[in-house]
């Protein structure tokens, strides 16, 4: 017998490895006879390919092929995790800053780099698409052919979907206050520190490929179809990426390398650049313009929201990103009455997909800053205003839908205290809070295999990929509980499609709640199958035999599952085998196609302080609270959750990507592209969980890992705010845009009817 | 990155014939922390580079001769910064060299390539100017001391002429009473380049000079003589126009990391604020 796992603070798996560099990633690994490649995009956004010239480099000593769209079947392919309209290299014209053009295939890395300058690209700059605006007006170009997008009135437009949620009659609603307001959410990149990358090999018909990929099974699908393959055919191995934040669910390059390892009939090797990395994903950016009616006293009357979310040229997965944010539009509160209009707009820019907080962020930021322009307005409290309208447990936040499934205000009242709410403040500085929920996974399918070995280990088999969040650590805390085993008896086998069982995908918080529960119910399995073998060695019958805290109950006499395995399975050994599922199906005619999981809420609040000289803000506070159901491994939850705050600082405080007027990256790269550091973070910075065993997860837990990026930013404005007096609805808030608005006195500039 | 050739020269004299062998082509090498950086990303061009850490002449570390400390071309940052003495003479070009980059990269930097990057907002530049820095240049006919304001000639630009390098910088200990400040502006607090950076020093007589980085093609220089910007009982009205007079002669520019208006009004509020570090340090003795 162990003592319990579940609720303490088990030693990471992989946590040495990690820390110590010894971690094998994707451009880690190294295989016989791989050759490198190299992208070849031109500089600039949407332009015509006139020519490419590659006979430079294919004179290159040591290049083996230099390929280009006409070297790839015709019509050139496409894929997509949702539409097929990603080319496998640009045809005819580029789309975005960074598309690659041509791809060159070379025995080193440098001479593929060297080649790759020397492919010569004629092109001619074409009007293209950056801006909501320019998206949205019938004069501008057609990022894509009306040929590609699906028959229907949008096709002719570069509105990818547009969907309408809400309730009530908002004709007929009436407020004392109405407050409408314009707010800008910038685009963002992942800057995951493992670069993006892959490598495969094409043999006997199929492909082996390695990619750091959050959904593996879903990789296997779309290679098996673009190649008309069995699933058999293509194996996935995705060993554990480092970091990818949403930026790795969805395959980018894995289908060029393997057209380039069947071409070259060798193994293949891609790994971007950070600057590379830029261009091959980003998060989906957005301007939203919001219109909120309150009561007199601070009650929400309605919400008329319109999202406009920027997408880049092809779709990926950022549709869903905005329906799936925009349908919680309406945050976790009370909302009599609400309509929320939510485009998805393609550009000329780089491809947009899933990011933590999968939207939320953006909406969050819109709609928290107008509780707060409305609390100004009736001259109430930040922390009133939002406990007034909160959703109790049981509330309807999207009436219909599941209701809160949290005790929230106790996440408000602890980051409240936590803050130090409502004590004196020192000048020019100022406190700020806000809350967020997003959306658990609405669907979903997770398999595990679990062995119990005859020695009494155990090997888990899962298909999620731990990426930093701990998935492997917290599934051996569940089986080392259940099944009475020895954490360091445990192996956790994930990453591999030929070996572990599928999974849908590692995504939306939702791994320790569906792959948590599949291999709760692979352990119940296996208790089944101990019990049994002990009812019949102690010729008894089964309802005596009980299995609690990983040990055997018979009658009274209690023994280990080790030792009733021994006794049962005897001199030929062996093992039990254990296999468990999580289906949550579709719901016909939801809007989303399922109803929430779990709702994933927080409350953040923060302190700052501002140099009123210089605009730059020190944060002396923050603090966020998570309403976690029950935290497995508290020091895990933390982790996740300073990890997810620091992140939002990053699109609090200084990260956004800049176009240029081509529509280029001005900031490319590390240099002029600032995120976080060590000596950027918060003087204080307290996370805490508010566990009512009320989740859906093995013992009441919910999905934890984004909660503490989804209402940062309206938290910290809200603070810089009461420090200055200023009022910014522009993200991020660097010390220029803070300067600028307070030189300008830009005040609450709110339209108040 | 392209390829080039890499030569470790044990002397001056073969480092100069290397130079002249090789002219434009060839790239010195000491810490590489820019250089490297420049290849791969094909920023800068090399056929050869030229590691300068096997001469035989060049001592390690900081040595004070004559009155001066010499500071040596392959002598990283965080030796230099390791010296008590030199952080007692020389507070604020310490502090502005402790910007540079991460600890890392200041094990590897040196204080020569930092102001032959020719960066217009390289952080060390200002204090050195203010502190009276001279360049060192040597070239197969001897060598040549050049201010290090007049070194820098625009981005990326040097007074080197072909075949000459950088041998040390010299810095003058002050013979006189003087408080030097030092400031940058930056998007973050972790390491980053200059929106704007400047330094400034006052001595006995109620001299003021200013230094600003980042604002123009080369280091910008101000001198006050009117003794009212040492005079921190003059009318704040007064003083503020003084120190604007002397923004005056600085052109920022609008570019991703700040606006020219921001700039402008930064070097005020930062100006401001070194002065009244600078006569502190006046105060206490300390230069």
């Amino acid at each position: 017998m162990t003592a319990s796992q579940i609720g303490s603070s088990t030693r990471r798996f992989g946590g040495y490895e990690r820390v110590t560099g010894s971690q094998e990633f994707v451009a880690d690994l190294r295989l016989d006879g791989m050759l490198f490649v190299k992208l070849v995009s031109i500089d600039c956004a949407r332009a015509r390919i006139v020519s490419v010239d590659t006979s430079a480099a294919r004179g290159l000593a040591g290049v083996v092929a230099v390929v280009t769209s006409d070297d790839l079947p015709q019509p050139v392919p496409r894929f997509g995790p949702v539409y097929k309209d990603r080319p496998i290299l640009a045809v005819g014209e580029t789309k975005y800053h960074g598309e690659p053009v041509a791809a060159v295939v070379a025995e080193s890395k440098d001479v593929a780099e060297v080649a790759a300058s020397l492919v010569a690209i004629q092109f001619e700059e074409l009007p293209a698409v950056f801006t909501v605006a320019s998206a949205l007006d019938p004069l501008s170009p057609l990022v894509q052919e009306p040929g590609l997008r699906s028959a229907g009135t949008l096709a002719n437009t570069n509105v990818l979907s547009e969907q309408v949620f809400g309730w009530g009659d908002l004709a007929a609603t009436e407020a004392d206050l109405v407050i409408e307001n314009d707010y800008c959410f910038p685009m963002v990149t992942h800057f995951a520190i493992e670069p993006h990358g892959c490598m495969v090999v094409s043999s006997s018909g199929g492909f082996e490929v390695w990619s750091p990929v959050q959904h593996p099974y879903l990789l296997q699908a779309i290679l098996a179809d673009l190649f008309d393959l069995p699933l058999t055919r293509v194996r996935v191995v995705a060993p554990d990426p480092g970091g990818a934040f949403g930026g790795k669910q969805n395959p980018k390059f894995e289908p060029l390398l393997c057209f380039l390892a069947r071409m070259t009939k060798r193994p293949v090797r891609l790994i971007l650049t950070l600057e590379e990395s830029f261009q091959a994903t980003r998060r989906t950016s957005a301007e939203i313009h919001i219109r909120s009616g309150f009561s007199r006293d601070g009650l929400l009357c309605f919400q008329d929201i319109e999202s406009n979310f920027l997408l880049g040229a092809y779709a990926d997965i950022a549709g869903r990103v905005v329906s799936k944010s925009n349908y919680l539009g309406c945050g976790p509160y009370c909302t009599p009455v609400a309509r929320i209009r939510a485009r998805a707009l393609l550009s000329h820019t780089t491809p947009s997909c899933a990011f933590r907080g999968f939207g939320t962020p953006q909406v969050a930021w819109a709609l928290e800053s107008q509780m707060d322009a409305a609390a100004r307005h009736l001259g109430i409290d930040g922390l009133q205003i939002r406990l007034m309208n909160l959703a109790a447990k049981g509330d309807d936040v999207v009436p219909g839908d599941v209701p809160a499934d949290g005790e929230w205000a106790q996440s408000v009242r602890k980051a409240a205290s936590a803050v130090g709410w409502g004590e004196p403040l020192a000048p020019n500085h100022g406190r700020g809070i806000a809350v967020g929920i997003k959306s658990g996974a609405t669907t979903g399918l997770s398999y595990s295999t679990i062995r119990l070995l005859f020695d009494g280990s155990v090997t888990i088999y899962a298909g999620t990929s731990d990426m930093g969040q701990g998935a492997r650590t917290i599934f051996a805390q569940i089986v080392s509980d259940e099944l009475g085993v020895p954490i360091d008896q445990i192996d956790v086998v994930m990453g591999d499609t030929s070996v572990v069982p599928f999974d849908l995908q590692t995504s939306a918080s939702r791994s320790t709640v569906f792959m948590g529960n599949a291999i709760l119910d692979a352990c119940r399995d296996i208790q089944l199958q101990v019990r049994e073998l002990a009812a019949e060695l102690h010729g008894t019958a089964l309802e005596n035999v009980r299995i609690e805290a990983g040990g055997v109950f018979i009658s009274d006499m209690k023994v280990s599952i080790p030792e009733v395995v021994q006794a049962s399975l005897g001199r030929l050994r062996g093992e039990l085998i254990g296999n468990g599922t999580m289906r949550r199906t579709d719901i016909a005619n939801h809007p989303l196609g399922g109803s929430p999981a779990f709702f994933e809420f927080n409350c953040t609040a923060f302190e700052v302080s501002v140099d009123v000289e210089t605009g730059e803000v020190s944060v002396i506070k923050h603090v966020s609270v998570g309403d976690t159901g029950k935290s497995l491994n508290p020091l895990q939850v933390e982790m996740q959750d300073e990890g997810a705050a620091i992140m939002g600082l990053g699109h609090t405080m200084m990260e956004h990507i800049i176009l240029d007027e081509s529509g280029r990256i001005a900031n490319h790269g590390a240099l002029d592209y600032r995120i976080p550091t060590s000596k950027d973070l918060p003087l204080s910075l307290s996370t805490y969980s508010i566990e009512n065993a009320d989740g859906p997860g093995p013992y009441g837990s919910k999905g934890v890992s984004e909660g503490a990026i989804l209402c940062t930013a309206p938290a910290f404005a809200s603070a810089v705010t009461e420090a200055t007096g200023v009022v910014i609805r522009d993200l991020p808030l660097t010390p220029e845009r803070v300067w600028r608005a307070m030189r300008d006195g830009a005040s609450d500039s709110s339209k108040v009817e | 990155m392209k390829p080039f050739s890499y030569q470790r020269p044990g002397s001056l004299a073969q480092t100069f014939d290397l130079l002249s062998e090789y002219g434009s082509s060839a790239r010195i090498l000491a810490g590489g922390t820019d250089l490297i950086v420049g290849l791969r990303q094909q920023t800068v061009d090399a056929s050869v580079l030229v590691d300068i850490k096997g001469i035989g002449e060049f001592l390690p570390g900081v040595a004070l001769v004559d009155g001066h400390f010499v500071i040596g071309a392959t002598t990283d940052i965080s030796r230099i910064c390791e010296y008590e003495k030199f952080r007692a003479t020389f507070p604020a070009l310490v502090e502005a060299m402790e910007t540079v980059g991460s600890v890392q990269i200041r094990n590897r930097a040196t204080l020569v390539g930092n102001v032959c990057n020719a960066s217009p907002a390289a952080d060390t530049v200002p204090p050195l100017a203010i502190y009276g820095a001279m360049v060192n240049v040597g070239g197969r006919d001897g060598t040549r001391l050049v201010p290090v304001q007049e070194f820098i000639q625009g981005p990326r630009q040097t007074a080197l002429r072909p075949g000459e390098f950088v041998l040390s910088i010299q810095l003058p200990v002050p013979n006189a009473p003087l408080g030097v400040g030092f400031a940058r502006l930056t998007r973050r607090r972790g390491v980053d380049l200059a929106t704007v950076n400047l330094s400034c020093s006052i001595d006995s007589v109620g001299t003021v000079r200013f230094a600003f980085g980042a604002v123009g093609p080369r280091l910008v220089l101000g001198v006050d003589r009117s003794g009212v910007l040492a005079d921190s009982g003059a009318p704040a009205g007064d003083r503020d126009a003084a120190l604007a007079n002397l923004i005056a002669g600085t052109s920022p520019r609008t570019d991703i990391r700040g606006t020219r208006d921001y700039r402008s009004a930064m070097l005020l509020v930062l100006g401001r604020r070194i002065l009244a570090e600078a006569a502190s340090r006046l105060g206490s003795g300390q230069p």
